[in-house]
């Protein structure tokens, strides 16, 4: 799919900048936009190197494991089919991690929790639902703490980085309880529609 | 200001229940930088691309366009027309809405109105198209369901709030 995008992205361009007499532009463009990327790399290193060393901290004092606790519940709310304790440990690992911001982490977990579930689904199919449940959660973004923007803004010579800090939260809260919401929806829908 | 406080309370918290603990965190905070450079130099030749293609749209004037045909529709919505690229590319690509999120900030400023948008934009929604097809891909299947359009619906929901509250 990136490949479409990408393509998309660099045809149109070159279309649109030759007809409109900006072709003599577009090397010095794409060479311009390339470079770029080491000093956008250079800016996200502090935010990177900083959380990841912090979040490495947080998980070896088990806030991880904590937060796990805390979402069980929740989770056998809104996953009720998934049996399996491997199955449910992975996905409450894969929330948690998501919550901490720790992305790259927390997707082989999320992986390990969709074959586990897909392994239950062929014995008992409403598994189906807490998959997309999972996908739902995955999807609409858990991470609390924004702090790959909150570099960006640093290093772009914001007078207040923290001012985006609250209406994130409020903004990650809505749409994944909207997601879900909607998922729930879905799932009684199917669920009636499969029963009558 | 109290929401000031949150990270280095954050922090604070963090490395008292490590020296709670007993936890070697120096050691351990070291062996996370390390993974978190590894990140940075991982996604740099992602960043290089999108940056390549980002850059061309706006040298050519695309950008501008694309930003004027969006504007009428954005305007429904309260969001301004500046943040167009980056809410058509945050559900498809990570990197691409990074590029281009740092793109909006040199040119207008992180404490603009478009530069607040985009940063809760990018920090409240995630890649939903790449993050489904690697979910879905782990399990071999194709056919997604709901959960794409659910996913949609939320994310809409937040860009809404996120326009509402600047």
């Amino acid at each position: 799919m990136i490949h479409h995008i990408w393509f998309i992205m660099i045809a149109s361009s070159v279309v649109y900048g030759c007809v409109h007499g900006a072709g003599g532009q577009l090397l010095e463009a794409a060479l311009l936009g390339s470079g770029k990327a080491l000093s956008l790399t250079v800016e996200l290193c502090g935010g990177y190197l900083f959380f990841c060393g912090l979040m490495e901290i947080a998980k070896a004092s088990g806030a991880q494991r904590g937060l796990q606790r805390l979402l069980s519940p929740l989770l056998q709310k809104l996953m009720p089919h998934v049996q399996t304790p491997e199955a449910r440990g992975a996905i409450a690992l894969n929330l948690a991690m998501n919550v901490l911001g720790m992305g790259n982490a927390a997707t082989p977990m999320g992986l390990e929790a969709m074959r586990r579930m897909d392994t239950e689904r062929a014995l008992h199919p409403p598994v189906k639902h807490d998959m997309e449940m999972l996908l739902i959660l995955n999807a609409t973004s858990l991470q609390l703490l924004p702090t790959t923007v909150l570099t960006l803004r640093a290093a772009a010579g914001s007078a207040n980085v923290n001012a985006i800090l609250l209406p994130t939260i409020a903004c990650t809260a809505l749409s994944t309880l909207t997601g879900v919401a909607a998922g729930l929806v879905c799932r009684r829908w199917e669920e009636r529609k499969h029963a009558g | 200001m109290p929401v000031d406080l949150l990270i280095p309370i954050l922090m604070l918290l963090v490395l008292c229940a490590a020296a709670w603990k007993r936890l070697p965190m120096y050691d351990l905070f070291v062996e996370g930088a390390k993974s978190g450079l590894r990140t940075a130099v991982q996604i740099l030749p992602n960043l290089a691309a999108m940056l390549c293609a980002i850059q061309l749209m706006q040298s050519s004037g695309l950008m501008d366009a694309l930003c004027g045909l969006c504007a009428p529709l954005l305007q429904k919505t309260g969001l301004p027309a500046q943040t167009a690229p980056l809410v058509l590319i945050r559900p498809l690509s990570g990197s691409g809405a990074l590029a281009m999120l740092k793109d909006l900030l040199d040119r207008y400023g992180a404490d603009s109105r478009a530069g607040l948008i985009a940063c809760t934009l990018m920090g409240s929604n995630e890649t939903i198209f790449y993050t489904v097809c690697v979910y879905m891909s782990a399990v071999g299947q194709k056919n997604t369901g709901y959960a794409i359009p659910c996913s949609l619906l939320g994310a809409l929901a937040g860009v809404w709030l996120a326009g509402m509250l600047f």
